[in-house]
């Protein structure tokens, strides 16, 4: 029985029959022609020491050339090439895959290869620009909403060091939609359950957007079984509400526990999911998080809590809701109410 | 097609250059090896071995006898094209940028850099006169002091030399008495690449500023233009076909800053007249350093910053083609 004389290195007798008994050496590369063919056998070791045998084959052609070129033809190898065999080194040249030219045959078609390699192009015409801020079909940058949430949501998002998977949410709080992950920009798939759906409202949402976001509040320092209900009952004393916003986490359906900096209330900290990036928690104590912002400044104690914005048809009212639940204890917590600027 | 990848070098390419006949390509690189190769399968035929920077231009005379190179060693360094022997080796203060042989072969010139306090100087040496190279002394060196030349290429019939300049300007210097005959100021960039049509009666300029654009030798009027939305790095003339070719693609230094789109790396075929481009051949991994025409029109090259040099052989169809107008 061959097998049982080969050690278990060797993967099977079939690759041992190639090798001709002798473990170490190589089969002496061979070269043969037959016509005007030639075929050069090769064989080589690959990393993990199997051998590989390569099989070239080259067409010899007899080419008419002027004497001057012809003789060139004959000049000896030199330099780097001084040993190589005639014919072309496999070392050195070798012949590549296929390749066509494309042709382009017509305006149109340039034109829209055109656009086709603008990236810029493409974006538009998709409408996949979407407005970080306020998710309209327009730049971040030309958002007319920049001014007044972009400051808003940097905070949020940079100041707290919020993972960056997790730091739109509490961004999009300012619009009844979450604001879509950044890279939605870039025209990469985005999964439907990150698209804006959900919370949506429509696009029917957007003229009047502009009049919502004078009258809109901020309320901090929520606890975290907070429902939307429960704003509107705390609410709706003070005017009627256009719309309510509160940060929920999406799996559990509780609302978020969002981290504010510069807060020197405490609030307790519970059981729950929060969005801070690992990296800068330095120590985990039950009443705050220490946070080591990324960019060199003072060392934040920051407390946890959770978020809504609520925003009503009339600022009047606005300013009454400001002015009568701030301080107001709600569950275990003070309340924290301000303008959404 | 199925090109013939060349693998001689290991940084990336400078130039490309076939000798007359079309037989011989060389090819120099940022390594310090200069090239030659039977073009017709590839084959290499050796190496000028003895520089010791990165080589940028190379050129071969008329009857395929000697061959020129230029080199970041502050050297110039003429080689017997057959063994690859070492004849000359003209020193000098800077880098060599440019080289070229005249159409007798007897005079050639070369260009340094500005570079390390010593400015620009367009060289001319008359190598039937061996005293020229033992002194090291050139005929004629003309200095440039505002911007240095980027490339550079004889004229018709050896009169003068064809010098594309950093800031996008073209000047024609005279050979004999190195006085500037004609200038024209029609890039806004650094001119990459000059190479003339086979007739050398027109050539063509490839720039940073995206164009490459096409003139009338002697009389420096501006032709054609063919636009692009990367710098340009090397343009060439088709000897048999109203045909341009244009290789280029973004600057190596911002390959890996931006967004890699493999095909902005390819080589763009224009109608020389229509200045509209027709077809295109990918291949190469890197912005494409220099194209080449072959001299009979039925294959080119390409060296890449990829170190690869591919030679093409045309398909059938490439001459059955016809723009629409």
């Amino acid at each position: 029985m061959p097998s049982i004389e080969y050690d278990d290195s060797k993967p099977s007798w079939a690759d041992q029959v190639e090798e001709e008994g002798d473990e170490g050496t190589l089969p002496s590369p061979k070269e043969i022609i037959k016509g005007n063919i030639k075929t050069i056998i090769d064989y080589k070791r690959d990393d993990d020491g199997k051998k590989i045998k390569i099989v070239r084959t080259f067409k010899i052609e007899t080419r008419k050339a002027s004497k001057a070129v012809a003789r060139r033809k004959n000049w000896k190898k030199f330099g780097n090439s001084e040993f190589d065999a005639p014919g072309p080194n496999v070392a050195t040249t070798t012949v590549s895959d296929d390749v066509f030219m494309t042709f382009i045959s017509s305006k149109e078609d340039l034109n829209a290869q055109d656009q086709d390699e603008d990236p810029m192009n493409k974006l538009k015409g998709q409408k996949i620009v979407s407005c970080r801020i306020c998710k309209g079909d327009h730049w971040t940058t030309r958002c007319p909403y920049k001014d007044t949430l972009g400051p808003m949501q940097k905070e949020l998002a940079e100041q707290l060091g919020l993972s960056t998977g997790d730091k739109d949410k509490p961004a999009g709080s300012a619009e009844p939609e979450p604001a879509q992950p950044a890279q939605s920009k870039t025209g990469k798939y985005v999964p439907p359950s990150l698209r804006d759906g959900g919370t949506r409202r429509g696009e029917s949402m957007q003229p009047n957007r502009r009049a919502d976001d004078n009258a809109t509040i901020r309320v901090t320092n929520l606890s975290e079984d907070t429902r939307e209900t429960d704003l509107q009952e705390l609410f709706r004393p003070f005017g009627s509400i256009s719309r309510i916003y509160l940060a929920k986490d999406k799996n559990t359906g509780q609302s978020k526990v969002s981290v504010h900096p510069n807060n020197t209330k405490s609030c307790l900290l519970k059981e729950g999911i929060y969005y801070v990036h690992l990296d800068n928690i330095l120590t985990l104590e039950k009443k705050c998080i220490m946070v080591q912002p990324s960019h060199p400044s003072p060392v934040h104690f920051i407390f946890l809590q959770g978020f809504a914005f609520i925003s009503f048809h009339r600022r009047e009212d606005a300013a009454r809701a400001i002015a009568g639940v701030s301080g107001f204890g709600y569950d275990h917590l003070i309340l924290n109410v301000e303008w959404a600027k | 097609m199925k090109p013939i990848l060349l693998q001689g070098h290991e940084r990336s390419i400078t130039q490309i250059k076939y000798n007359r006949e079309g037989d011989l390509l060389f090819s120099v690189a940022k390594d310090t090896v200069a090239n030659v190769w039977y073009s017709v399968n590839g084959e290499r035929l050796g190496t000028y071995n003895g520089h010791t920077g990165a080589v940028w231009c190379v050129d071969c005379d008329w009857d395929t006898k000697n061959v020129l190179t230029g080199s970041a060693d502050n050297s110039c360094r003429l080689w017997d094209c057959e063994t690859g022997k070492q004849l000359a080796l003209l020193h000098t203060n800077s880098a060599v940028r440019t080289c070229g042989f005249d159409f007798s072969g007897n005079i050639i010139m070369f260009s340094t850099d500005k570079q390390m306090g010593y400015q620009c100087y367009l060289n001319f040496f008359d190598l039937r006169d061996p005293q020229q190279i033992d002194d090291n002394q050139p005929y004629l060196s003309i200095p440039c002091s505002d911007y240095k030349i980027t490339s550079a290429v004889w004229g018709p019939l050896g009169e003068f030399v064809i010098a594309g300049h950093e800031n996008g300007e073209i000047n024609q210097f005279s050979a004999k008495s190195g006085e500037i005959l004609k200038k024209a100021k029609e890039h806004t960039k650094q001119i990459n690449d000059i190479q003339t049509s086979v007739d050398l009666t027109m050539f063509i300029s490839a720039s940073k500023d995206n164009t490459a654009k096409l003139f009338d030798s002697t009389s420096l009027d501006h032709i054609k233009t063919f636009k692009t939305e990367r710098p340009v790095n090397s343009a060439a003339i088709s000897p048999i076909m109203d045909h341009v070719v244009m290789g280029g693609g973004q600057e190596a230094m911002e390959v890996t800053t931006t967004s890699t789109r493999i095909g902005k790396f390819e080589a763009r075929f224009f109608h020389a007249a229509y200045e509209e481009e027709f077809g295109r051949v990918k291949g190469h991994f890197g912005p494409i350093n220099c194209v080449a025409f072959h001299p009979d029109g039925k294959s080119y090259s390409s060296g890449g910053e990829d170190g690869y040099v591919r030679i093409h052989y045309f398909d059938p169809q490439y001459f059955d083609f016809e723009l629409e107008a």
